[in-house]
This record gives C-alpha cells, sequence and structure tokens, in this order.
C-alpha cells in the first residue's frame, strides 16, 4: 500500500465583490478519499478553483504533499500531479477519446510509446478502450465522464478533484463511477477529493468530509459523523438534493 | 514514433491529389497572364492557411494576416538588396522574421478574446498599413528602406525556378508544405492542446497545457506562412506596392477563409480562388471587377447562414454522404 498524501487548506479566503465565497477555511484532508459537500452555492467549486489555481485566495496556504501549490500557475499545477475535472466535463469534441486523455501526458518528459501505453491502460480501467479512437463529439454523457476520470489519472497524479462527477449520471452509472473513485487510490496512489450533492455517494466513497455552508466551514471529520451532525442538516433544511 | 502522423485520411489524400494535379496541370496550360494570377492566387492560398487554421483550432480572428504578408515580403526585399544570399535562404528569413512578429503580435491579442482580439489584430493591420505606405518597400536604393525612384533593380528568384511556369510549380510546392507543417502540427502535442484551448481554456490548463505558450505558438506559424507568402509574391513581381497590403485585404482574406471553410484545406484555396481568380476572370470577360464585392457579399451571408463549415465543409460533407450511402444501404 502506498503512504497516502496530505492536503492541507489552511486559512482560505475568496471575495467576489461583496460575497464572502470562502470565509477563511482550513481543512487537512488524510485519507485517500475526502468529500466536499454543501448546498448550492456554498462556495465548493470555488475551493476546488483555489486548489487548481484558477482563483485567488488572500492569504492563506494549500500544501499538497509537503509543498505549498499556492504560487504556481494552474498547469504548472498540473504538472505537478493536480488534476481535476469540472462541473460540466470538458471533453474536446474533435480530439479522440485516446486524444483526451494523451493531451494530459504531453507536457511530460518520457517516451511516446510510453505515454501511448499509459493512455491505453487507463482507458482499459475505466473500460472505453473499444471507444478509444472515436471522436469526443460522438460519446454520451458517461462516457464523457469516463474519459475525464482517465484523463485525471495519467501522469502519475497526486491530487485528483472532482467537480460533481456524478451530476446527470444514473444510479447505476453513478455507482460504477464510485467504484472507479474507490480503486484510484490502489491504481495510482493518488488522494482523491470528490464534490456531489448525492449524499449516497459521498457516504460510499470518502472517508472524511468537508461541510460548507455560505463559504464557512460548518463540519469536518469522518462521512458518518459529519452527515449526523445537527448542523449539517439544518443547512441541507429545505433544498432538495439532499432528500 | 507518433503513428498517427503519417496517417492517411481521405481529406488529405485528395488534398495531395489537388496539389499534384495543380502542380503538374496549371503551369503546363497557362498563359503568362494566368501564370501570374494564378502564382498571386498560390502565394494567398497560403497566407489564407495561416488565418484559417487560427481561427478553426482556436478560434482566434486574425485581421493582420495580409498586412504580415507585408512584413515578409519587405524583409526578402531588403535582404535582396543588402546581401548576395540566395533566394531560399531570403525566403526563410523573412518567413522567421515574420513569425517573431505573429509572437509580438500575440503579446497583446492574449489578453482579449473575440470581438476585442479582432480589433486588436485590425489596428495592427492598420499600423502596417501606415509604415508601408510612408516607407514603401525596398527596390535597390540606399539606406535601412531601400527605396530610389525610378527603375526597380532585379530581384533574385530561386535557383530552382528561373521560369514563371517553374515559379508557380515552386509556389504550389511551397504552399502545400505550408499545409503539412499546419496538418503535423493538428495531429501532435500542439494540435491537442489547441483543441482543449478551444474547448476551455481552464480545462486546458488543468491538463498541464501552457496555454499562453501554444497561443503564442499558433500566432508564430500564422505569421510564418504569411512571411513566406509574402517574401514568395515579392519573388513573383520582382517588387512591391503598398496598396497590396492595406488593412481591408486582411479582412476580406480572413472573411473569405470562412467562405471558404477554415477547417478544411479546401478552404483556403477557395478563400484564393474567390480572391485573386474570381475578379481576374470577371476581367477577362469584361465584367466589372467590383462585382466581386457582390459575390463575396453572398458567399459570407451563405456562410454565415446556411454553411458553418464553408464552402469547403458543404463539399466534404456531400462527398462523405455520396462514398458511405452504397455502404449503408446493405
Ligand atoms: N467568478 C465568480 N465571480 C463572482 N462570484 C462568484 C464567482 N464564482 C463563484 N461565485 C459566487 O461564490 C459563491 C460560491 O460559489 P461556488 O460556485 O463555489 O458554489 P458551489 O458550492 O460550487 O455551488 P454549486 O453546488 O451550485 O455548484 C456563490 O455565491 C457564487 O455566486
Ligand atoms: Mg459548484
Amino acid at each position: 500500500m502506498i503512504a497516502p498524501h496530505k492536503v492541507e487548506i489552511d486559512q482560505v479566503l475568496v471575495r467576489f465583490g461583496g460575497v464572502v465565497a470562502l470565509n477563511a477555511i482550513s481543512a487537512a484532508f488524510t485519507a485517500p478519499i475526502g468529500g466536499i459537500i454543501g448546498p448550492n452555492g456554498a462556495g465548493k467549486t470555488t475551493l476546488m478553483n483555489v486548489i487548481s489555481g484558477f482563483v485567488t485566495s488572500k492569504g492563506g496556504r494549500v500544501v499538497v504533499d509537503g509543498q505549498d501549490i499556492l504560487t504556481h500557475p494552474p498547469h504548472k499545477r498540473a504538472h505537478m500531479g493536480l488534476r481535476r475535472s469540472f462541473q460540466k466535463e470538458q471533453i474536446a469534441d474533435d480530439l479522440t477519446v485516446f486524444e483526451n486523455v494523451l493531451v494530459q501526458l504531453d507536457h511530460r518528459l518520457g517516451s511516446p510509446a510510453a505515454k501511448r501505453a499509459e493512455a491505453e491502460r487507463m482507458l482499459e480501467v475505466v473500460g472505453l478502450s473499444d471507444r478509444a479512437d472515436i471522436p469526443g463529439a460522438l460519446l454520451s454523457g458517461f462516457e464523457r465522464r469516463l474519459t475525464d476520470v482517465a484523463r485525471c489519472m495519467v501522469g502519475n497524479p497526486k491530487l485528483i478533484m472532482f467537480d460533481e462527477p456524478a451530476g446527470g449520471l444514473s444510479v447505476e452509472e453513478t455507482h460504477a463511477l464510485g467504484d472507479l473513485i474507490l480503486g484510484i487510490h490502489a491504481l495510482t496512489g493518488a488522494q482523491t477529493l470528490v464534490i456531489d450533492h448525492d449524499v449516497e455517494l459521498i457516504s460510499r466513497v470518502c472517508t472524511e468530509t468537508l461541510v460548507l455552508d455560505f463559504g464557512r466551514r460548518i463540519a469536518f471529520g469522518p462521512t458518518a459523523q459529519v452527515l449526523a451532525d445537527p448542523k449539517v442538516k439544518a443547512a441541507y433544511l429545505g433544498t432538495e438534493d439532499i432528500a | 514514433m507518433d503513428r498517427s502522423l503519417f496517417r492517411i485520411t481521405p481529406s488529405g489524400a485528395s488534398g495531395l491529389i489537388f496539389a499534384a494535379l495543380a502542380f503538374t496541370v496549371l503551369p503546363a496550360i497557362a498563359g503568362s497572364y494566368w501564370m501570374s494570377v494564378l502564382t498571386s492566387a498560390a502565394c494567398f492560398t497560403m497566407a489564407a492557411s495561416g488565418v484559417a487554421f487560427m481561427y478553426a483550432r482556436l478560434g482566434m480572428v486574425s485581421l493582420t494576416q495580409v498586412g504580415l504578408m507585408g512584413i515578409g515580403g519587405w524583409v526578402a526585399l531588403r535582404l535582396n538588396y543588402l546581401f548576395d544570399f540566395p533566394f531560399e535562404v531570403n525566403l526563410i528569413l523573412a518567413a522567421l522574421a515574420t513569425m517573431v512578429f505573429g509572437w509580438i503580435l500575440a503579446l497583446p491579442a492574449l489578453r482579449m478574446r473575440g470581438l476585442y482580439l479582432a480589433l486588436v489584430t485590425l489596428m495592427a493591420a492598420g499600423g502596417l498599413e501606415i509604415l508601408f505606405s510612408t516607407f514603401q518597400f525596398p527596390n535597390g536604393g540606399v539606406g535601412f528602406w531601400g527605396v530610389k525612384i525610378g527603375s526597380t533593380d532585379p530581384f533574385r528568384g530561386p535557383m530552382l525556378a528561373q521560369t514563371p511556369e517553374a515559379f508557380l510549380r515552386y509556389v504550389i510546392g511551397m504552399t502545400t508544405l505550408g499545409f503539412l507543417l499546419i496538418e503535423a502540427h493538428r495531429r501532435t502535442a500542439p494540435g491537442r492542446a489547441w483543441a482543449l484551448i478551444r474547448k476551455s481554456e481552464a480545462a486546458a490548463m488543468a491538463a498541464g497545457v501552457n496555454v499562453t505558450l501554444y497561443k503564442t505558438w499558433a500566432f508564430g506559424i500564422a505569421g510564418l506562412l504569411a512571411g513566406a507568402s509574402g517574401a514568395l509574391l515579392a519573388a513573383s513581381l520582382g517588387l512591391l506596392d503598398d496598396g497590396t497590403f492595406r488593412s481591408p485585404e486582411s479582412i476580406l482574406l480572413f472573411a473569405l477563409a470562412v467562405v471558404g471553410g477554415s477547417r478544411y484545406w479546401l478552404g483556403p484555396v477557395i478563400a484564393a480562388f474567390l480572391y485573386r481568380i474570381l475578379p481576374a476572370l470577371l476581367n477577362t470577360w469584361g465584367v466589372n471587377a467590383d462585382l466581386a464585392y457582390v459575390i463575396f457579399g453572398i458567399g459570407l451571408l451563405h456562410a454565415l447562414i446556411t454553411a458553418p463549415n464553408g464552402i469547403a465543409g458543404q463539399i466534404f460533407e456531400a462527398a462523405q454522404a455520396l462514398t458511405t450511402k452504397p455502404r449503408g444501404q446493405k
């Protein structure tokens, strides 16, 4: 077993005009898979954007595997082993499934043959080997998600973040996705953070979970414990997502 | 080795056959008037391929391309009268100098998108227009600008191509090389990066793509092609006139590349046909050449309303439908 990495979020602060999207958030994720939940507009995506470099935190630190990453531009962070998917999956329509995965390896040193082999291997892991040469435009929503997952898994990742990966998926597809996420650590050694509204998925795959509401941390700890927290239940009251 | 790099697609095969036919047939049948029209059209095909590629791969509108041709032409003429380099050296240096200019143009352009990017590139074209009309093109005079009144000193063309026919072949060959350069990029890491950038810059960055680098690179390639085509145009005419490189020409060339179909090799060919050959045809038929602008307008409306992939897109889609139908019916 590979030693788990550690993602330390320390005093991350983001304001958009008058809105405090993240109010001095701190949390240290140490489990192989962590979750981030919260009602709409809670700041989950913003936190992911800070970690991947699209939004700047006013002060604070994010330490991944012993390295403060906040000073690096987004593509450098990717080179350092950060991966993420977006709320809307980003698959280039005019690239094949294979090329959509290969692009993640292009900036790395190494032989083209080795890169191709790795991309092929990850497509096999997600079950898209027979779709490898199909253009992205022809994929179903689930296949696009799987391509995204394969892309995140290549190139020796350290931290993979999924923003609502189960959005728009059926129950069976969500289950299959959960299986894949559960296998990431053993396969790549990477730590994973998952944002989702699907509490079933979160409680199944995430060992520890951070709950945000209006930019504040209202709970953080083992997932079952967090989900039973009255403050968390109150935050979700009236939002249909948790029904 | 990248095994998909040398894969021959139906579209690629048709392009190579077209180039081979143009290479063998056109110089053999054209008279001296048409030889010069076709040579100029081949030069503009190369320039149009640069803007078409930027638009198709990155969605970037560049309205400087003909101005950049002027730079390539200027550098080639300047070198020709300063040194005794063979034409090939002047051609390469002119292309490289224009590529650098493309990079400089990319600096402000990288911060802009859409309409703003188009405006910045148009301003650059306007600036070049003023420079060219103020200083003219070198023709053998003394000093940095190298302009003299009266007759022009001779321009050394390529050693390989001393006759107009051979020179037309030469330009067709170079233009084909330009297309292959673009296609080689499209099939390797830069092409993958561009495709992802066009999908979403954030997604590209998250995949480790250095967006600034690859966008700048694209500007450089468009500049390289413009510079080479400008140098070839200078060689074909022996001199250049600032009227050729006014900013409306850049707008027109871009618009025609969209009308032609920026995603296909045929698109820039159609663009150059409309830009250079159609007015010449109207001329020989005794029709007012301004009618060409009316046709351009209709073509643009056609592209905007019914043919997002341009005329080339319609042709290739029709060809595909024709060739796949029998199989589908089985
Ligand atoms: N680029 C931005 N500019 C201005 N405000 C923003 C920006 N991005 C997010 N916000 C605001 O910050 C707050 C947090 O948004 P965020 O997208 O992080 O929420 P979320 O938890 O991901 O919500 P959802 O579950 O709907 O995806 C919201 O009030 C949102 O309107
Ligand atoms: Mg979100």
